[in-house]
């Protein structure tokens, strides 16, 4: 289980961070991740896939306590329980496959209701640098192709709608071998 | 890993810092047969927020919000935020994030400099404060680690009577100081007896606190 949390700046103008807390680790380890804005122009529109900057450090644990004391108030916050599945295909290609669920009080992880109850969500993710993230892209646009019989991803913003097999797929990656809980 | 105090010099009532204390005390380890063992370097930056909007007050945000890189550990930065008894350990990418976040900016950088010295089974490095754009002396730390223990209650004792000696041998040279220690309670950082760098960070923001209070009631 992974908890999230999105933190939003209330003094300083638009400043948004995500606070993420591992939760499957005996103890809760904290990551701060800033996600920046999508790649623009003709040439983003020409790539298949979302190509965007992502900056993450580790943190220790009262990573939650100084947003709040610097002036960022919560946004939203978010659960996500499922698998990730890591594939070497041309790049270091990440799959998770996960219920995203809601807290109906704030970190109560136990009370937590999925948000599109009976649907997954699967992400395929890839880190790349400034230098080869057209070859990453390129990767990633492949082994898309390549779940194709299974399931139909879609770039982020372009909607194709929800697709039913979506836990066929996770359940064929799992018998596959090589998933690991989230 | 071993335990630390930072100490302070406190120049007495109308005294202040200059660079012949430093050179004074440098003498005192050398002639204690210390073994120079390199150089150390450290940076601590205030932070101040970053008001895009006039009607927020910046009293609304913390003043006392310092991050800190050391050298012997390059590829960390920890976060002390005094009022609230909070000190954070992050990767040193946290200030990629923060740059990006925009939301706070370095407002004024010291550099810690300064040599260190082995001294059988003590490290002590003599540490002076320069701001990052002078060369003008703000300070003078020193830092003892006790290498064997790294509890910190069991270090007390055997730091305390170090400290004590040094205390006696720097009196007779009519320094008009003495170097001092803003004992932080770690428990309230939520620190364990084990020392850690985070214990390091909270001392460093403790003396500096002192250092700027000794400026300010000079002033």
């Amino acid at each position: 289980m992974r908890g999230s949390g999105n933190y939003r700046d209330t003094g300083t103008g638009s400043s948004e961070v995500r606070l993420l807390c591992d939760l499957e680790q005996t103890e809760p380890s904290w990551t701060v991740r800033h996600v920046g804005g999508a790649m623009r122009g003709a040439g983003a529109d020409q790539i298949s896939v979302l190509v965007r900057t992502m900056v993450e450090s580790k943190v220790s644990k009262n990573v939650l306590r100084m947003f709040y004391v610097l002036g960022y108030r919560l946004d939203h916050e978010l659960l996500r329980v499922g698998f990730s599945f890591q594939f070497n295909r041309g790049a270091q290609i990440t799959v998770t496959v996960s219920s995203v669920n809601k807290m109906l009080k704030l970190h109560a992880t136990d009370e937590a209701v999925p948000v599109t109850p009976g649907i997954q969500m699967v992400e395929v993710t890839a880190p790349a640098s400034a230098e080869n993230y057209t070859e990453v892209a390129a990767a990633v646009q492949s082994f898309c192709e390549y779940l194709a019989p299974l399931l139909h991803l879609s770039k982020p913003g372009v909607s194709t709608g929800v697709v039913p097999t979506a836990a066929a797929a996770a359940a064929s990656l799992m018998s596959d071998g090589g998933g690991t809980p989230l | 890993m071993p335990v630390r105090w930072i100490l302070h010099w406190q120049p007495n009532q109308g005294s202040s810092v200059n660079s012949h204390i430093l050179n004074e005390i440098s003498q005192c380890v050398d002639n204690f047969n210390g073994v120079k063992d390199g150089r150390w370097k450290a940076t601590l930056t205030f932070y101040r927020p970053n008001l895009r909007d006039s009607s927020m007050a910046a009293t609304e945000f913390p003043r006392d919000f310092i991050g800190i890189s050391l050298m012997e550990v390059p590829n960390k930065y920890f976060f002390i935020i005094r009022g609230h008894k909070l000190v954070l350990e992050a990767d040193s990418s946290i200030l990629t994030i923060f740059e990006k976040l925009q939301s706070y900016k370095s407002k004024v950088a010291l550099n810690f400099e300064g040599l260190q010295y082995k001294l059988g089974d003590f490290q002590v490095r003599l540490i002076k404060v320069v701001p990052n754009t002078a060369e003008n002396l703000r300070g003078i730390l020193m830092e003892i680690e006790y290498l064997p223990i790294s509890s910190v209650e069991k270090a007390k004792p055997i730091i305390e009577e170090f400290v004590e000696i040094w205390r006696e041998v720097l009196s007779k040279k009519s320094l008009h100081g003495q170097f001092m220690r803003a004992e932080p309670n770690f428990a309230e950082y939520g620190l364990a007896d084990n020392y850690t760098w985070q214990h390091t960070a909270v001392q460093y923001a403790a003396a500096l606190a002192q250092l700027i209070a000794s400026v300010q009631s000079r002033n």
